[in-house]
């Protein structure tokens, strides 16, 4: 039994769908069509003119709100039979045979079916263009959790097995080791539960825009301070290491979820401190161009192999599974990491090289609502 | 005779917890540890310790309940260990009443930190009596309070009502997170809203006198979603 239910059965096409709601919603628009034209018929100078247009909107409306052409057709139908009845005279009966009646309510049924025809089209293509996009986006996010599956299952072992093993060799041999030598694999051991952390960081970031159905969830911020609280969160991880940081004169607002954010400058701070060998201080540089604010990280190393610029945010680097000389691989996957996240804010990042090593730049749209906004508080706060 | 300072570690997870007790003692501070809910609480009752380490995510109880409870009669300082992406949970523990909170993955370094300020803290509210603040000091940044003056390296920073006002609630509260919608309530009244725009641009403004690079904060420190810290006195 259950079973034929879930089942669609032939009522459940475009033309004939059988639902009690609609019907409801149907007769509830009739109604309310009809009170009001006695309203206008009591008051109105010309009734008929304001009731005829009274009803056209009625099949306007029962045909957005109801699945498929029967209930706005039916209600067109109902229509003209209710001002034949009650407006028309003689008020009270059902009498096309006056003459020039014909023409008259057959019109009416024509315009009111005509309605309902096109606002049940329109509907349709609203639905069709709304799932194309929700299809596309989940496409895309489908796309990155099988990227990220496929780094974590590749990569997340090779650190492990690091810190398994010199956690082991240090427990069963810590008598005879020399207290360098134990320096050393604890500072192995320092190292790859960094780069997990990191992974485990980004797989976060993932399942915080998987949680949020829409996009991302957003809300004004000043850009200096994510751009500290990611430098000092980077340097925590990283002590020692050297960047240059330069933020617009004025504070520039836009819309974003921090963290996510956050993650983006890390992950691709991270990128060029362990693969770009660069012999510069890092320099991260945010300034404004029309009604984006930019984000510029360059390195001073290797640069990024001419054919990879456009691939790099896609997460080939650890698809093609070839063996790579700097360390571990997947990082890739923080860098496609950064593309769903700044594209899922309205921004672009691309890569490029300059004359001493590379560069990646992203961007947001600046908030200028709120900036606006902005000016006017502080004049008031002071 | 010179007491020890003690401290009760609630945490369920046992490696973590080791760890935490190790350093503790390391330096120098005399350690409790409870894994549920249940026991730190029946410790913290009975042994009155000087500070509390608490994991919010505990197998038995609500670390929220833990605080709760404790702050109905008791004001010791409670540091909260919480896990990272939980900007909600950390504001929570704070406005209930949690003194600090440290993050998850963190060194030992900024676990002494924290324990040191919270604990500044707490003997201050012994003394917090006396109506004259004194003087904030920290690198080369002097803060006093008496004469709402604020001079960088010999050299008198002009504020405006508003900004001073934040940097003298936060510099009053040093080491210590304070959050947004504290700020809020303190400069602008209960009635002001939950937006804090006018909080964070008049931020930014502060850092640009005060800090050489805003983007790299000597003084003020963002916590993302949380709120902001300032840098410990050192007077």
């Amino acid at each position: 039994m259950k079973n034929q239910k879930d089942k669609p059965s032939i009522f459940d096409q475009k033309f004939i769908v059988v639902g009690k709601k609609d019907f409801v919603i149907t007769f509830c628009i009739f109604a309310v069509a009809t009170f009001i034209s006695f309203f206008f018929n009591k008051k109105a100078s010309d009734p008929t003119l304001n009731i005829a247009m009274l009803y056209t909107v009625g099949a306007f409306l029962a045909a957005r709100y109801t699945e498929g052409y029967l209930y706005g057709i039916l209600y067109a139908v109902f229509a003209v039979l209710s001002v034949n009845f009650f407006f028309t005279y003689p008020v009270g009966t059902l009498n096309f045979s006056i003459e020039g009646y014909q023409v008259t309510f057959l019109g009416m049924l024509v315009i009111s079916i005509f309605t309902t025809i096109m606002s049940t089209v329109i509907k349709t293509q609203q639905e069709i263009l709304s799932r194309q996009e929700k299809e596309l986006m989940e496409a895309e996010k489908e796309k990155m959790r099988a990227n990220l599956l496929r780094a974590v299952s590749h990569d997340i072992r090779t650190p492990l097995t690091g810190i398994i093993g010199n956690s082991e060799s240090i427990l069963e041999n810590s008598s005879s080791m020399e207290e360098e030598e134990q320096r050393e694999l604890v500072k192995n051991i320092d190292t790859d539960a960094k780069w997990l952390l990191n992974m485990v960081e980004n797989l976060l970031s993932v399942t915080r825009i998987d949680d949020s159905n829409t996009s991302v969830n957003k809300t004004p911020e000043v850009v200096d301070e994510v751009v500290s609280a990611s430098i000092a969160h980077f340097k925590k991880r990283y002590p020692g290491t050297e960047v240059k940081v330069k933020v617009p004169e004025e504070p520039v607002i836009a819309d974003m979820d921090a963290l996510l954010i956050e993650q983006v400058i890390i992950n691709i701070l991270h990128n060029a401190k362990v693969h770009a060998f660069s012999e510069k201080p890092l320099e991260l540089n945010v300034f404004t161009m029309g009604d984006d604010v930019i984000f510029s990280i360059r390195d001073y190393g290797k640069g990024i192999d001419s054919d990879r610029l456009e691939s790099i945010f896609d997460g080939e680097a650890y698809s093609r599974n070839e063996p790579s000389s700097d360390g571990y691989k997947g990082m890739g996957i923080g860098l496609s990491i950064c593309k769903t996240i700044v594209t899922a804010h309205g921004g672009q990042i691309s890569a490029m090289n300059h004359d001493q090593g590379a560069e990646i730049r992203f961007t947001l749209p600046i908030d200028n609502e709120e900036m606006d906004y902005v000016s006017q508080d502080i004049d008031f706060g002071n | 005779m010179y007491h020890k300072i003690s401290i009760l570690v609630i945490e369920d997870e046992k490696s973590i917890c080791d760890f935490i007790s190790r350093t503790l003692e390391l330096n120098d501070y005399k350690v409790m540890t409870a894994n549920t809910g249940k026991d730190g609480l029946a410790i913290i009752t009975s042994q009155l310790p000087d500070l509390v380490l608490l994991d919010l995510g505990l197998p038995d109880m609500d670390g929220m309940d833990i605080i709760r409870q404790t702050r109905e009669w008791s004001s010791m300082p409670i540091i909260v260990i919480s896990a990272r992406t939980q900007e909600k949970e950390k504001v929570n523990a704070l406005d209930v009443g949690a003194d600090d909170y440290i993050t998850k993955p963190f060194g030992t370094s900024e676990l002494m930190a924290r324990i040191r300020t919270a604990m500044r803290h707490s003997n201050k509210i012994g003394s917090n009596n006396q109506l004259i603040t004194k003087e904030y000091r920290a690198k080369d940044l002097r803060v006093d309070f008496d004469k709402r003056r604020i001079t960088l390296d010999g050299n008198e920073v002009h504020l405006t009502r508003v900004e001073y006002k934040i940097v003298s609630i936060l510099a009053q509260n040093s080491g210590r997170v304070i959050t947004y919608d504290a700020l809020i309530n303190e400069i602008w009244g209960p009635y002001a809203g939950d937006n804090n725009r006018i909080l964070r641009v008049n931020m930014a403004n502060i850092r640009r006198k005060l800090e050489k690079n805003p983007a790299e904060p000597e003084y003020i420190f963002t916590e993302l979603g949380v709120g902001y810290r300032m840098l410990e006195d050192e007077g």
